[in-house]
């Protein structure tokens, strides 16, 4: 080793370059940072600029470098290894945050249903075998029928029915049913996703403004029809309009099958208690009770008097007079 | 987006590669792209040489020029950033109106999210430094020095920048002992009537601790380069929205992270075999409960049990007294 080295390494060590700070260095562990947020000396800058920045930097690392040797360590094979903290400061992702992965039609129905997901083991056991086969794949089990030498017919089946073709039909339909449903799922969730990527976008994307062209146009189509069946005639004589939106009648709408368990019970419930309680049967006006006007129904007293006014021959000009 | 086409994964390989350029709940490092404009000077080229030997590996250098005006049009910096999988942009330019120009960007989401443009005054190169240099993918220290990276908007952003650029990826642990070798320090100089914005001056020293005594060594810094001074040009402020998805933080528990979410496994270590181990463990055995051999003879009646527990009791007790 070089003895000027050596000389160095001594100043170093015994070195009073530190500078003196205004405001404390504040330190970052978790980035390895650390920020002097004193102003720069306007004349050390000026007249001595790299010896100043040197002290600078040495009085700030060594002050980062005494807060990472205070940080807690773990003993590894190649020597301590200090655990650092989460960062203070906020730097910006490269990405959003991943977005959870919507629930597929099973994974709906289960969770309304409250069916717990039970994880398959991918080999199961062949008591045959005595050993463990693939649940599927080569040697799987899903295709014994299909590789026996002998297979059990019943009796009334076709002569000529291969049974291996049918078992490997089976599978192949159960195999085209799934990836059909697969593909239904991934293309329902690209749908919600790109919804939910339009809407979280400022200002109008190009789907936004047609779902908004269509909600106009719906309207329209709706008012139109209810002028053109304002006439008397309920439009029926009517000149057609070229394009003219047909009426279309009110659908019956169902519930979905699928639907929250909660909802289902309670409005189940709900039939009964109405049942009990006598909901929508006619109530008995009692006499002297708090109803229209004491227990009498005014209107249909007042109907029922002028029909038997009538009934006995009732003098329109009678009644003209008594206005008078 | 629109530019590059939608790729269909064909094989569990590719499908992996894809994914891995997913939104991640914890991120991988940003790569930068060192990217050349139409015009450049050999100053502009040489600063871009040694900040891309400082951000390697998780750099990339493209040789050839390309037609690129940041400020103007982005669209070929957010195209690169899709095909590369990289969010850091550094482009070299030179103009007659914007000598020696080194615009930074960062982009968010595969768009841009802000950009800022420094103008190189003083350039001396790391090869211009004899001195030892630190090795490649080592972490920097970095320091900022004046109270304008804690006020002005524009040095603000500027520091967000820079950490970001070299210490923006978060790591959980570092060994001190061989882990640090260099400290980048940035020191932006006084502001005065004349001067609104001041320069900035990046140096980079190589660290060697000495042992003083104390827990806390003292430090020996060497300019290992390179050198730079800066003035701050043109800026272009992140959009609000943009910024605020950007800085959004996901809910981790703290087991999970010390776990390494799924990517580490506790206890499980190959050994040069190639076998695996697993460490184990177990509290340790309470043999006061264990049972011995069961005998008729040994058994305890139930008067026999109550007697022998009442003794307990007063041998205890008069062991207390």
């Amino acid at each position: 080793m070089d003895v000027t080295q050596e000389l160095e390494t001594f100043a170093a060590a015994n070195s009073t370059a530190i500078l003196e700070r205004l405001n404390p260095v504040v330190t970052d562990a978790g980035l390895l940072a650390a920020f002097d947020n004193t102003p720069v000396d306007a004349e050390e800058y000026s007249s001595n600029l790299n010896p100043h920045l040197l002290a600078l930097t040495l009085t700030s690392t060594q002050a980062l470098i005494a807060s990472l040797f205070t940080l807690p360590t773990k003993s590894s094979s190649s020597g301590p290894i200090t655990l650092l903290p989460t960062p203070a400061t906020v730097l910006p992702r490269e990405k959003p945050l991943p977005k959870p992965k919507p629930p597929t039609k099973w994974e709906r129905f289960a969770k309304a249903k409250g069916i717990s997901h039970k994880k398959k083991e991918k080999d199961i056991w062949d008591e045959e075998k005595q050993d463990w086969v693939p649940r599927w794949g080569k040697g799987g089990k899903n295709r014994e029928g299909e590789d026996q030498w002998l297979h059990e017919v019943k009796a009334g089946e076709d002569a000529d029915l291969d049974p291996a073709k049918t078992a490997k039909n089976e599978r192949k339909t159960r195999i085209a049913k799934n990836e059909k449903q697969h593909s239904a799922n991934v293309a329902a969730a690209s749908n919600s996703s790109a919804a939910a990527a339009a809407s979280s976008t400022t200002g109008l994307s190009q789907e936004e403004k047609k779902s908004k062209r269509d909600l106009r146009k719906n309207e329209l189509q709706r008012s139109m029809l209810i002028s053109k069946t304002s006439t008397a005639s309920l439009g029926r004589f009517d000149e057609k309009i070229q394009g003219e939106p047909k009426a279309k009648g009110v659908k019956r709408k169902f519930e979905p099958t699928v639907t929250d368990f909660k909802g289902e019970k309670s409005s189940a419930l709900d039939v009964l208690k109405r049942l009990e309680s006598g909901v929508g049967k006619v109530k008995k006006t009692k006499k002297g009770s708090s109803g229209e006007e004491g227990g009498l129904n005014v209107r249909k007293a007042v109907r029922f008097q002028g029909k038997q006014d009538r009934a006995n021959g009732a003098r329109p000009g009678d009644k003209k007079a008594r206005r008078k | 987006m629109s530019m590059l086409r939608t790729i269909k994964p064909k094989n569990a390989r590719v499908k992996r590669a894809l994914d891995k350029r997913e939104p991640q709940l914890v991120e991988n490092e940003k790569t930068a792209i060192f990217v050349r404009g139409q015009s450049t000077s050999e100053v502009v080229r040489n600063v871009m040489k040694d900040l891309y030997a400082l951000k390697r590996p998780n750099a990339i250098n493209f040789s050839r020029k390309n037609d690129i005006h940041p400020f103007e049009d982005t669209s070929s910096l957010e195209f690169f950033a899709n095909k590369n999988d990289a969010s850091l942009f550094v482009t070299g330019l030179h103009s007659k109106k914007r000598p020696h120009d080194l615009v930074l960007t960062r982009m968010f989401d595969g768009r841009v999210l802000d950009m800022i443009e420094l103008g190189v005054d003083e350039f001396k190169g790391m090869s211009d430094f004899e001195s030892p240099k630190s090795s490649v993918g080592v972490r920097p220290l970095m320091v900022f020095h004046s109270d304008l990276f804690d006020t002005h908007p524009t040095y603000q952003q500027l520091k967000s920048h820079l950490l970001d650029f070299y210490n923006g990826h978060a790591i959980s642990e570092i060994p001190l002992i061989g882990g640090l070798e260099h400290v980048i320090s940035i020191t932006a100089g006084p502001v005065s009537d004349e001067i609104q914005l001041p320069k900035v001056h990046f140096r980079v020293y190589t660290v060697k601790l000495i042992g003083s005594g104390s827990k806390v060594p003292k430090l020996q810094l060497t300019e290992m380069g390179p050198s730079i001074d800066f003035t701050v040009r043109r800026i272009q402020e992140a959009d609000e929205e943009l910024l605020k998805m950007s800085m959004k933080r996901p809910k981790i528990a703290k087991s999970d992270i010390e776990k390494g979410l799924g990517k580490k496994k506790k206890n499980i270590e190959t050994d040069q075999m190639g076998d695996k181990i697993g460490k184990i463990h177990l509290a340790k055995q309470d043999l006061g409960k264990m049972q011995g051999r069961k005998m008729k003879g040994l058994k305890l009646g139930k008067k026999t049990k109550s007697q022998t527990g009442e003794t307990e009791g007063n041998v205890n007790g008069g062991g207390d007294i």
